[in-house]
């Protein structure tokens, strides 16, 4: 007799696989631990999986269109919930392509901070990142340290921000307010050198473990070709040997003045992509470090245009623009239309997770084993909302 | 991709890359918006043409794909947006289909481009647009009590009906459902 539950699956139209003596069907999430909210259903042969389906339909809010109907700075507060680990990244893209349409040139003092936020924002989702694969590795210890020292960021966040989580903290002509003091920079350098001390130790614990190695190499192969056509950015891109980084190409902020390279490998497996970010996370570590060296410019912390006293009457002119931003999990743009009125007409977040969390998934699970699929799920950085916007 | 791209970024105006599409495609009309960001006008059936020209001029990603839903024009923009690693250049290319959902209507590039598969869908479930040829376009992403030719974000589409729709559990208890409002 069949499953109530796979009958009603089937009548809310999701296509299941015919179940032969052989093969059994498994649904494999949302609320199983290790696929953070995602769901796959998968098509077992013992422990193998024969065939998945990426199944994202759980978190629709349908941001875009909610988008619609809120003045153009009340949307940050919404668009910021799309990413968890790194909620500053839909601020900025957003904030950003209204700039353009506005016309706005950002102060270089909110150029220094929205810079400075974005690469907390990275640190902080890598030792986010860090944690979830410990987890999935077994490796507890290491995902709790990673745990308590991304706290120390969300502690800075939440005095710079008032927000420790969600920040709400870069508007469009800049920032919400100032950097509250000395005091901060100094707790923010001290954070950034102690984090930077105990990298050592997640390379012994983590990276240079021969667990990790077992685990995670040769595991969820792509090359430079496959990844490129299915449109995979960020880490996922780098780790299968293409240089490409949007803060190089295409440079925003004060990316032009920093000094930071993009680390590269040409495996493109699980581990490589684990790799990669742990090479990025001390790369980002440096840029902290100079940009604290630098220290904040002088100056306006958002554009002097009396249009900014009264935000939910402002008026954006019509046109349309698109902004993207270097995140962790890859390259997040918005694209934002306005007919002129103080409400967008059309916004459009693109995720990078909708390129390597669906078609690219379902492929890099086929024939893995049952234990492996959090692994490449977790190596491939997904973030299930930012797919299901 | 090209094979020099790891010795460093390889740096064309971007009128020029514009000039060298054009010659080529002399259906399309094309401008430069700014540093790094281009944009193209073609009609809807040169689109697989289009898109396969850009793939031979170094555009090796597909970004997404955006409809823009203009009722009073009585028609959806298309915005195919396309990305170049090698040029490190973006560029916009927009159509125009009939908004009516029998005539809205698109060839899939999926072939083109694999990812677009994904925005395809997307586009279908949101809006309504129709690409012939993708066969993932039955299966929906959005809400499963969704009604057969109701499309959320298109601007005509009934919000607070939709809610109303939405919690049939509710119907079941309320006797008096007609009148009941959110």
């Amino acid at each position: 007799m069949e499953n109530e539950l796979i009958r009603e699956a089937r009548e809310n139209g999701m296509e299941l696989l015919p179940i032969d003596k052989d093969t059994y069907e498994l649904f494999f999430g949302p609320q199983h631990m290790a696929t953070e909210n995602f769901s796959l259903i998968l098509k077992m042969d013992g422990h193998r999986v024969v065939k998945a389906i990426a199944n994202p339909g759980f978190l629709h809010r349908g941001f875009e269109k909610l988008a619609e109907f809120r003045p153009w700075h009340t949307n940050i507060a919404m668009l910021l919930r799309i990413c968890v680990p790194e909620p500053d990244v839909p601020e900025n893209i957003y904030s950003m392509a209204v700039d353009e349409l506005m016309g706005w040139e950002v102060p270089e003092r909110a150029q220094w901070i929205r810079t400075t936020v974005l690469e907390m924002a990275r640190v902080s989702s890598y030792l986010f990142w860090t944690m979830g694969l410990s987890f999935k590795l077994g490796v507890y210890t290491a995902g709790q340290w990673a745990a308590a020292y991304r706290e120390r960021l969300m502690a800075l966040f939440e005095q710079l921000t008032g927000g420790r989580v969600y920040h709400i903290y870069t508007i469009p002509g800049g920032v919400r307010r100032d950097i509250p003091g000395d005091k901060w920079l100094r707790q923010l350098k001290d954070t950034v050198e102690y984090i930077k001390s105990k990298l050592k130790d997640f390379d012994h614990l983590v990276f240079e473990n021969y667990v990790t190695y077992r685990r995670l190499e040769g595991i969820g192969v792509m090359d430079k070709k496959f990844a490129l056509a299915e449109g995979v950015t960020g880490p996922n891109l780098r780790a299968t040997g293409v240089a490409a980084d949007v803060r190089k190409l295409d440079p925003y902020l004060l990316y032009p003045e920093l000094d930071f390279e993009v680390p590269v490998l040409k495996e493109g497996d699980a581990l490589a992509r684990a790799l990669v970010r742990r090479f990025e996370l001390e790369q980002d570590l440096y840029i902290l470090e100079q940009l604290l060296e630098m220290g904040p410019p002088s100056g306006d912390y958002k554009v002097n245009d009396p249009r900014l006293k009264a935000l939910p009457r402002l008026k954006v002119p019509a046109g349309d623009a698109y902004a993207h931003v270097e995140a962790t999990v890859g390259d997040f743009g918005a694209y934002v239309v306005s007919d002129g009125k103080n409400k967008p007409y059309r916004v459009q977040i693109r995720g990078p997770s909708i390129a390597h969390g669906i078609r690219v998934l379902e492929q890099l699970v086929e024939g893995a084993r049952i234990a492996d699929v959090p692994v490449i799920l977790m190596s491939l950085g997904n973030c299930p909302p930012d797919i299901d916007r | 991709m090209a094979d020099g791209q790891e010795e460093g970024v390889k740096t064309m105006r971007e009128e020029t890359i514009i000039q060298k599409i054009l010659e080529k495609a002399p259906y399309a009309e094309g401008k430069v918006r700014r540093e790094r960001r281009i944009e193209f006008k073609i009609p809807a059936e040169r689109i697989r043409d289009f898109l396969m020209l850009l793939k031979e001029k170094d555009f090796e990603s597909m970004m997404q794909i955006t409809v823009v839903d203009w009722p009073n024009d009585g028609e959806y923009e298309l915005v195919y947006q396309m990305w170049s690693y090698t040029h490190a250049v973006h560029a916009f290319v927009k159509t125009r289909i009939p908004r009516d959902l029998d005539k809205a209507r698109m060839p899939t590039v999926r072939d083109i481009y694999p990812v677009a598969e994904t925005y395809e869908r997307d586009a279908h479930d949101f809006f309504g647009v129709y690409f012939e040829g993708n066969d993932k376009m039955e299966m929906p992403w959005i809400l499963d009590d969704t009604e057969q030719g109701l499309f959320p974000y298109r601007k005509d589409f009934d919000w607070i009906g939709y809610v109303k729709k939405k919690y049939k559990i509710l119907d079941r208890f309320d006797e008096d459902k007609d009148n009941y409002v959110i």
